[in-house]
């Protein structure tokens, strides 16, 4: 059984084993993982990279260990970062490594594994995708394949969860064995020798293109893959904001309104006597009221939905398709069309688009991406803002809010393209098959996320949410609306109240917007404070993450531009607007 | 001819193709056997199959990758 004696896995697991799970992208690493760990999984930052890896726990009998999700890699030549964050796992040691093994493209999986056997650890092959091998007419003789690698292979599907507890036994029952590093290949002779395990374990009949292969084919063609993508985006479109406007009306509103706020007055009434004290908790703007419905009532359906939508997509494997048809446009303003993930991302939140920038190979291009998701893509929260401020007044107010941050998203991003020196970078990007998202994986990826929404939205909104109160009460707010009144009313043709919108959305996006829902605005007026909103100050938290991802200097700078820009665009349309009414 | 060139459904052999770590990890190598898959318009990439898999090729490495038609007999 497993030994516990390598000295390297002390400082990362005292109790058990440490596994690594390895492959090449795309293989279906991530589903591995999620079925074999539990409920307790981990994401951390791999030192001196930009690179998260996942860690989980395992359990099996007596046996405990770590699985670490090492990210997908094609080599272990550390020319990239991730490659860096393998290489830098693997040398720190391991009991186990489980190898990855993709059935439909064996040569190319096999370069791999033939690099990981230069390392002294055991290596037990997980052989999978071989239902979606076999329907490609596909057929590997596993036995010789093990005999061929010198280690066991599991032939594994592992979103139907076959062989996955196979894989598991036998890694720990192979964990700590000793093994000799393979002699280290030149890459001729290692792709010789591959081609010929190829030759010997794989058959290959020609099959009649599945269905889902057609798909897969006609998704990649510029027609009908254009106008499949924008049907796929308008579809995805329908169902977070309409989803987002039923869940919100027929079940947040009403649960909030008609249960939880009832039940809070009537709690907080009986403990504190009527007075300020009770009006700031539970008043018509009271702290708990507003701090809930606010949150929950508004925002959390759409952003509930669209990291729904926005997960389905990425698992399905249909986001990268996106890219490579766009690559084509985006390319016009410098940017290679693999962005368009995080730009789509930051709909959804800007700090994980800005992180995910990451993948991008040139530190213009993420700087480009990352300035372009801050300026003028509304995150979720901010576009369920915008729904209650203005989707109930003036759907045209609506889409033309949208409209306008797309053309100063192309604006900006020429402008960026000329100023900022560098280049884009070319490119090569393989492109994931299709497949139907597996459940538990999904699940997983979609609660990490709402937590983080959770935690990182609900503390700042009622933070923001206490100061509004605090500042109201207490004169502030008239001191600052004073000061800011002039311009407020008249470059913007605001009313002075709104420079709380102001001073609230220095902390989160939304809050630029949702003081604006208690003031009786006219339609120009609308426009004018949802585009205010729109390029305004990122918030608190978008500013900590490009503060650490590039600089404090680019977090200011592109802090400033934003809020320059704001000004600019919200007073040009109100002045413009108010042309237009009166010459009508 | 360079592959930007190629036609779509043909199938190519690569001949000579600049140095590229990434290429070589995706299985684009000297004599390996690819059908082009599809091609993007304004000079977007180019999509290959090499094996089961697709791979989208930059308009720009695609000039500098030099292929030979396959005759299927």
């Amino acid at each position: 059984m497993s030994c516990h004696s390598t000295e390297s896995k002390e400082f990362v697991n005292e109790k058990g084993l440490k596994i690594l799970l390895m492959g090449n992208p795309n293989v279906g690493k991530s589903v591995i993982f999620s079925k074999l760990t539990g409920v307790h999984v981990d994401s951390s930052n791999y030192a001196g990279t930009t690179v998260d890896y996942t860690v989980g726990n395992i359990k099996l009998g007596n046996d405990e260990g770590i699985l670490i999700d090492v990210p997908g890699v094609y080599s272990v030549e550390a020319t990239s970062e991730a490659e860096k964050v393998a290489v830098g796992l693997l040398d720190e040691g391991a009991d186990v490594i489980i190898c990855v093994l993709d059935a439909t493209h064996l040569e190319r999986n096999l370069d791999l594994a033939f690099m990981l056997k230069e390392f002294p650890i055991p290596i037990i092959y997980s052989l999978n995708l071989i239902d979606v091998a076999e329907r490609q007419g596909i057929s590997i003789d596993v036995q010789k394949l093990s005999e061929e690698l010198g280690g066991p292979v599991i032939p594994t599907i592992a979103i139907k969860n076959t062989g996955l507890m196979d894989l598991l036994l036998k890694s720990i029952k192979l964990a700590g064995t000793k093994v000799d590093p393979s002699q280290v290949l030149e890459e001729n002779e290692r792709w010789d020798k591959i081609k010929n395990i190829v030759h010997k374990v794989q058959t290959h009949v020609d099959k009649e293109p599945s269905f889902i292969e057609k798909v897969e084919n006609l998704t990649i063609q510029p027609w009908p893959g254009i106008p499949i993508a924008l049907l796929v985006i308008l579809l995805s479109l329908g169902v977070v904001v309409g989803g987002g406007k039923a869940l919100r009306a027929v079940v947040l509103l009403p649960l909030v309104r008609k249960v939880i706020m009832p039940f809070l007055t009537s709690i907080i009434s009986m403990i504190i006597p009527a007075g300020i004290f009770r009006n700031v908790l539970v008043g018509e703007y009271g702290v708990l009221i507003i701090g809930i419905e606010w949150p929950f009532a508004l925002i959390l359906p759409y952003v509930l939905l669209f990291y729904i939508v926005f997960s389905f997509l990425e698992d399905s494997g249909y986001l990268p398709r996106i890219g490579v048809l766009a690559d084509g446009i985006l390319r016009k303003i410098g940017i290679q069309g693999g962005n368009i993930i995080p730009l789509m991302l930051g709909y959804g939140c800007a700090v994980p688009a800005i992180v995910g920038t990451r993948a991008a190979n040139t530190y213009k291009e993420r700087l480009m991406v990352a300035t372009l998701v801050s300026f003028a893509i509304p995150c979720a929260s901010q576009s369920g803002a915008f729904m209650a401020l203005l989707g109930d007044r003036s759907i045209p107010a609506l889409i033309f809010v949208y409209m306008i941050s797309i053309a100063i998203m192309l604006i900006v991003g020429i402008v960026m393209n000329k100023v900022i020196p560098g280049q884009s970078q070319p490119m090569l990007l393989e492109v994931p098959n299709l497949l139907l998202p597996d459940k538990d994986a999904f699940l997983k990826k979609l609660k990490i996320r709402m937590k983080h929404f959770l935690v990182d939205a609900e503390g700042p909104m009622l933070i923001g949410i206490v100061i509004a109160a605090v500042v109201a009460e207490t004169g502030i707010l008239n001191q600052f609306s004073k000061m800011m009144g002039p311009f407020v009313e008249t470059w913007l043709g605001l009313p002075k109240e709104s420079s709380l919108a102001l001073l609230l959305g220095i902390i989160r996006r939304e809050l630029a917007v949702l003081p604006l829902l208690e003031l009786s605005l006219n339609t120009l007026q609308l426009i004018v404070g949802a585009v205010l909103a729109l390029f305004y100050l990122p918030c608190l938290s978008v500013f900590g993450v490009l503060a650490k991802e590039f600089s404090l200097k680019v977090a200011i700078y592109i802090g400033l531009i934003t809020t320059a820009s704001a000004f600019l665009f919200a007073g040009i349309i109100n002045q413009l607007g108010q042309i237009i009414i009166r010459l009508f | 001819m360079s592959l930007n060139y190629a036609n779509k459904f043909s199938t190519y052999i690569v001949k000579e193709l600049p140095n590229s770590h990434l290429l070589k990890v995706l299985g684009f190598r000297k004599g390996t056997e690819f059908k082009v898959q599809s091609k993007q318009p304004i000079n977007g990439p180019i999509v290959v199959q090499v094996g089961s898999r697709s791979v989208a090729i930059d308009y720009g490495v695609a000039k500098e990758i030099l292929v030979e038609e396959v005759i299927a007999n």
